[in-house]
């Protein structure tokens, strides 16, 4: 079986299975300059839905995986994509090629080559991108996308010359600017050169997802403990399936902005433990609300069930005290509805002051059960462990037993 | 809601609309979203007859010829960016004053310079062409190229023909290479 060799702006079809995307530079490496390879899965819109669209270096199996940065190494990146399981409104997956920090330019490098394969890993496309002459630092190699039914593969080989940013931006994400760099080197500086710091990436993608595969973080004691602590469920009220219109504010706003139209209504909540041995449950079932000042130091942030909040519901721990807690185990239950966690698309996120924020996602390993024991808070000779637990259960009384709390549960309305 | 019309598909002018005479032929396309070059792209018209030639030079509006000699068909000018909305360039057609041996009138896009920077239809995105009558404003066919094109630098968009005593208008979608010389020796036009 021989490939089709494309030039940038020609197409040709793809099987719809699982494909592989291989992207490799010419030369490999150039001395200095870093190049990112990244796929942003777009909607019929062209832009993404949220920054779980985005799969890079630091976010290689994003959302349900069927878009997966297999192997990155210099100069070469593979990419797994499964067209059969890919969400149906994912109409356009684009592969890009950025320059870390602009250092370069792509015409800096002889060519850029894309190869298909199918999913008996023969090439069905290649394309290769002369980079002779090329200003831009941030390119878009190439896009697989769907017309009339079919899936395609289109070789672009265009770009932009300011780098990652605006590339994203083209792609709908919204893109911080990076915090202000350490001190600079004197310019008048002799010879040793020192070795730059590392810096971090310019993107602020750095939320930290806890998944199967890295389902757990530390946080290091801190003598004046950990600030607020905030933990935020949200879900997708959309039950159309379409995307929501994408808002300003944050990464995540878009997505989850939709109008309240469904008839399911999720709530968070914790079950808490003490140093002293005490045991308790905050959540607005019964409403046991807490206080973020006084003991227990959790306080739940009123219950959303009007739809006028569209943040979802805030949980605030005061890490402060950290050290009066023992463990604590965020939960979410559909307290009305049927339990669809993989259409409620629930998300927990954990922002520490000063720590990349942690996300759990409710969708993988979804349950017809509606309650959902999230993660898992433990104070850890103060360190502040987190694992991602979302683990299934009937109802209060299973989980409790199932992590040996000891409450006892009857049942309440609100 | 106009009819969108498919790649060889045709439509009948003076059954959709009776009245129709004088017409629009709107082409569009979007403006690059990327950096680099921009997309200089031109619209012109090649009057024809039975043959599928000109009958001379003047028979081709363009950019540098913007009006027929009966005054049939006229080139609104040229956008040199394609910004803005709906049309991009536009042609004027009095179906009443087009000489009777021409039989047809073909509309092309072609790319600017499209050798010296590298480009091709293929980078173009959401190229349409459109019929409005001029009279009403109302867009009575139109006909999206989308993924009728990949590496061409010339495409024949559309054209008008007569068909017995009705004015037709087809969705041709052709891509030639070459770019706008390719399409003057197509249709007859010695270029100097």
């Amino acid at each position: 079986m021989s490939s089709v060799s494309l030039v940038a702006g020609a197409n040709a079809p793809v099987p719809k299975e699982a494909l592989t995307i291989e992207v490799l530079l010419n030369p490999q490496q150039l001395s200095g300059v870093e190049v990112d390879i990244s796929a942003f899965l777009l909607t019929a819109s062209g832009k993404v839905r949220g920054d779980d669209d985005m799969v890079f270096y630091g976010q290689p199996r994003p959302g349900n995986g069927a878009v997966a940065l297999k192997t990155s190494s210099a100069g070469r990146a593979e990419f797994e994509v499964n067209l059969t399981t890919l969400p149906s409104t994912i109409e356009k997956i684009a592969f890009t090629a950025t320059i870390y920090e602009n250092r370069q330019t792509f015409g800096a490098f002889q060519a850029l080559t894309v190869t298909v394969k199918n999913a008996a890993q023969q090439a069905v496309i290649d394309s290769n991108l002369p980079a002779n002459g090329m200003k831009e630092s941030a390119l878009i190699l190439g896009e697989l996308y769907l017309r009339q039914g079919q899936w395609k593969y289109r070789a672009v080989g265009q770009g932009f010359a300011g780098g990652l940013k605006p590339l994203a931006e083209h792609f709908g994400i919204e893109v911080s600017d990076p915090a202000p760099s350490p001190a600079v080197t004197p310019k008048a500086a002799p010879a040793p050169v020192p070795q730059p710091a590392p810096v971090p990436k310019p993107i602020s993608l750095t939320k930290i997802t806890l998944d199967k595969s890295k389902p757990t973080v530390s946080l290091d004691k801190k003598p004046e403990g950990f600030g607020e602590i905030k933990i935020n469920l949200n879900w997708n009220r959309d039950n159309a399936g379409q995307p929501a219109p994408k808002k300003s504010g944050g990464l995540l706003g878009g997505l989850f902005g939709g109008s309240r139209s469904g008839g399911i209504d999720l709530d968070v909540g914790c079950l808490y433990e003490l140093q002293n041995g005490t045991v308790s449950a905050i959540q607005a079932l019964g409403n046991r609300f807490g206080s973020f000042n006084h003991d227990p130091y959790i306080e739940l942030q009123g219950d959303d069930r009007t739809g006028a909040i569209t943040e979802g519901e805030w949980l605030r721990i005061n890490g402060k005290h950290w050290t009066h807690f023992k463990r604590i185990l965020i939960y979410a239950f559909i307290y009305e509805g049927v339990p669809n966690w993989a259409q409620t698309d629930g998300v927990v996120t954990i922002y520490v002051p000063n720590e990349a924020p942690l996300e759990i996602r409710l969708t993988e390993g979804s349950s017809s059960l509606g309650m959902c024991a999230t993660v898992l808070l433990e104070n850890i000779n103060g360190a502040l462990k987190v694992n991602r637990e979302v683990r299934y259960f009937r109802g209060h009384q299973d989980m409790d037993k199932a992590y040996h709390w000891g409450l006892r549960w009857t049942s309440g309305s609100k | 809601m106009a009819l969108s019309l498919q790649k060889g598909g045709n439509l009948s002018l003076s059954k959709t609309d009776p009245s129709l005479t004088k017409i629009i032929v709107g082409l569009g396309w979007d403006e690059r979203s990327t950096d680099g070059s921009g997309f200089d792209l031109d619209a012109s018209a090649f009057l024809l007859t039975a043959s599928g030639k000109v009958r001379g030079d003047a028979d081709f509006i363009f950019y540098n010829q913007l009006k027929s000699v009966d005054g049939s068909v006229e080139h609104t000018g040229d956008n040199r960016s394609g910004q803005g909305d709906g049309d991009d360039e536009a042609v004027k057609v009095d179906l009443s004053k087009v000489p009777a041996e021409i039989q047809k009138i073909a509309f092309t896009v072609t790319i600017h310079d499209a050798e010296a920077r590298k480009q091709n239809f293929g980078q173009v995105a959401n190229a349409f062409i459109r019929i409005v009558n001029e009279q009403t404003g109302t867009e009575i066919v139109r006909y999206d190229l989308a993924e009728d094109y990949s590496t061409e630098t010339a495409m024949v968009f559309g054209e008008l023909y007569r068909h017995n005593a009705e004015w037709k208008f087809r969705a041709v979608g052709q891509g030639y290479s070459g770019g706008l010389k390719a399409m003057c020796d197509q249709f007859g036009i010695m270029i100097g």
